[in-house]
């Protein structure tokens, strides 16, 4: 079987195991919290609907951005490798004529689109939601896309380091939530280029709203301390750190050997 | 002889721990048996030759093609782990299938080879069942359906009887060599000597990481009849029951334990000792708690062996 074909199978069957999962349902409803948010702020900011994009990206967009997809992230991504060490299964994976790298693709292909799904769908509703006074508008559409764009390179990237990681180390867990709530949450605050050595920077650089260009409260003083990159470079940036990690990733999983806890 | 499996001076550690000792084997068509004690060092060797495990020292091959970091070998083997583990949220079907999907067959004989493997395994009617509600007996026959579904020419099945009834082993024992009877090579690993025997008379033996032995089932019986068991036998009398053994000649060695009601005998021919023992109860009345053999285990009589 070539590469392409052993990555598109895996691909299938972790997509339909993964969405049965616990951990699935888990995160699926964690998810609900946005939405909630959104129908709060509806209710609270009734017929403001001039404030809608400010609080959309200073309140909903930092859940989404600084929370949602890090946890995911870290779960699915450090799950890669780890949960078939763990649960012993790696066996039924490493002797079929699959080409490791293959596995390890196939694999994070399939939770990346599970999570996207489920960031999608907690997208579309608490956006809609928040901007359910001014469907007509036009400029609300790409604006939604943009969002979601934002988010599924935040996903492709974040997953990407924290499956190396997964990969790399037995604890992955623990070091995944020091980078994605300590040194993520950090650094991105640091004038200057030292926030560029955050994802987190580069996805905030490619938000279509941003209250400091824009008109942000007190809080946007706080959250988006940014000064951004161009877009292209963004992108490309973003590009860069999943590929380069997916490739290390890669390269571990083939040469490493994996024991079995006794 | 031509070897199907071929390991050269095979050697693996954990750490300062040896897994296995400069093993070198070559293994033929049709069953072996791969027998030792827990610990012996079975497992590392089947994680070696199934390429899961990369050798420290020495190198082990598939019809002369190496193993590790060799998808395309598998194509062509099948393998049970050991470990009672399973994708559990998928049936019974969706694991044999998915796990099919891996060597590019189409749907449709996908569909087909899971069929037929969990037929062979009766496993049709339970098929669509979560495996997590699966019994043991059916665990154990989903993951050797797994292991034959792509109709592989070898197949290796890391303690496949162990935790099944009587009648869940005769039936894949069975199973066993009706593959074997379709021109395969199977190495079957197991620690307890009369489930080898069972498939096979040709067994590997090893112990302590090391092959002590290779040949077939009377050369080993002979070894392994020649070593003492012990037999502890606690009951209402246990001197009653000493009287009637007194002359028994295959008894070597009798005593009692400290609890006062165990009798403790050392004999070399078990199989005799528990037939007149079976006789006495009867004949005598004397009532039998507990019968259990403190040595009786694989790692006891490799130890003898070792030893002699």
């Amino acid at each position: 079987m070539n590469a392409k074909k052993a990555v598109r199978e895996v691909f299938g069957f972790f997509l339909s195991l993964g969405r049965r999962t616990g951990k699935t349902r888990v995160f699926a409803l964690l998810g609900l919290v946005p939405v909630i948010l959104a129908v709060v702020v509806r209710v609270v900011l009734h017929g403001r609907t001039g404030d809608m994009a400010a609080v959309f990206t200073e309140v909903l967009m930092v859940f989404f951005l600084q929370f949602y997809i890090v946890i995911l992230a870290l779960f699915y991504g450090t799950s890669v490798v780890a949960e078939e060490v763990e649960g012993r299964t790696l066996s039924y994976l490493i002797t079929r004529p699959l080409p490791k790298p293959a596995i390890l693709l196939g694999k994070y292909a399939a939770y990346s689109l599970l999570m996207f799904l489920m960031v999608a769908v907690s997208l579309t509703f608490s956006f809609f939601i928040m901007n359910a006074g001014r469907l007509a508008d036009a400029r609300l559409y790409p604006a939604f896309l943009g969002y979601l764009g934002v988010l599924g390179l935040g996903i492709l990237a974040y997953t990407a380091f924290f499956t190396f990681l997964g990969t790399f180390l037995k604890k992955a867990i623990l070091v995944g939530l020091v980078f994605g709530f300590g040194w993520e949450n950090v650094i991105q605050y640091f004038p200057g280029s030292t926030q560029r050595f955050s994802v987190v920077h580069y996805l905030k650089s490619l938000l279509p709203y941003r209250p400091m260009g824009g008109g942000g409260g007190g809080v946007a003083l706080l959250l988006f301390r940014l000064e951004p990159t161009p877009p292209s470079l963004a992108v490309a940036m973003l590009a860069l750190i999943a590929g380069a990690f997916l490739a290390l990733a890669c390269w571990l999983f083939r040469t490493k050997e994996y024991l079995y806890e006794e | 002889m031509t070897a199907v499996i071929s390991a050269t001076n095979l050697s693996k550690y954990y750490g300062n721990v040896l897994g296995l000792n400069e093993v070198t084997l070559d293994i033929a068509g049709g069953i072996t048996g791969l027998l030792g004690p827990n610990g012996a060092g079975k497992s590392t060797f089947m994680k070696l030759i199934t390429g899961q495990m990369k050798p420290n020292i020495g190198h082990v091959t598939v019809h002369g093609r190496k193993v590790w970091n060799n998808p395309a070998i598998f194509r062509g083997i099948g393998f049970c782990p050991e470990n009672d583990v399973f994708y559990e949220e998928m049936t019974g079907f969706e694991f044999v299938t998915g796990l099919l999907r891996f060597y590019g067959f189409s749907p449709s004989e996908i569909k087909d080879r899971a069929a037929r493997a969990l037929d062979i395994v009766e496993l049709t009617k339970d098929k669509d069942r979560l495996i997590r509600g699966y019994s043991r007996g059916m665990r154990q026959r989903v993951k050797f359906a797994q292991a034959i579904a792509h109709d592989p020419e070898i197949v290796i099945l890391d303690e496949p009887l162990s935790g099944l009834d009587p009648l869940g082993k005769r039936k894949l024992i069975k199973l066993i060599k009706d593959f074997k009877a379709e021109g395969r090579t199977v190495l079957v690993s197991s620690h307890v000597l009369p489930e080898i025997e069972a498939l096979t008379s040709e067994m590997v033996l090893i112990h302590q990481g090391k092959i002590l032995a290779q040949g077939d089932i009377p050369y080993v019986r002979e070894l392994i009849e020649s070593h003492p068991h012990m037999i502890s036998v606690r009951s209402s009398d246990p001197r009653a029951l000493a009287a009637r053994f007194v002359g028994d000649r295959s008894i070597q060695k009798m005593s009692f334990g400290p609890d006062g009601r165990t009798l403790v005998v050392e004999t070399h021919k078990r199989d005799d000792f528990f037939g007149r023992l079976t006789g006495v109860v009867v004949e005598g009345g004397i009532e039998i708690e507990e019968i259990s053999s403190p040595d009786d285990n694989l790692q006891a009589v490799f130890e003898y062996l070792v030893g002699k």
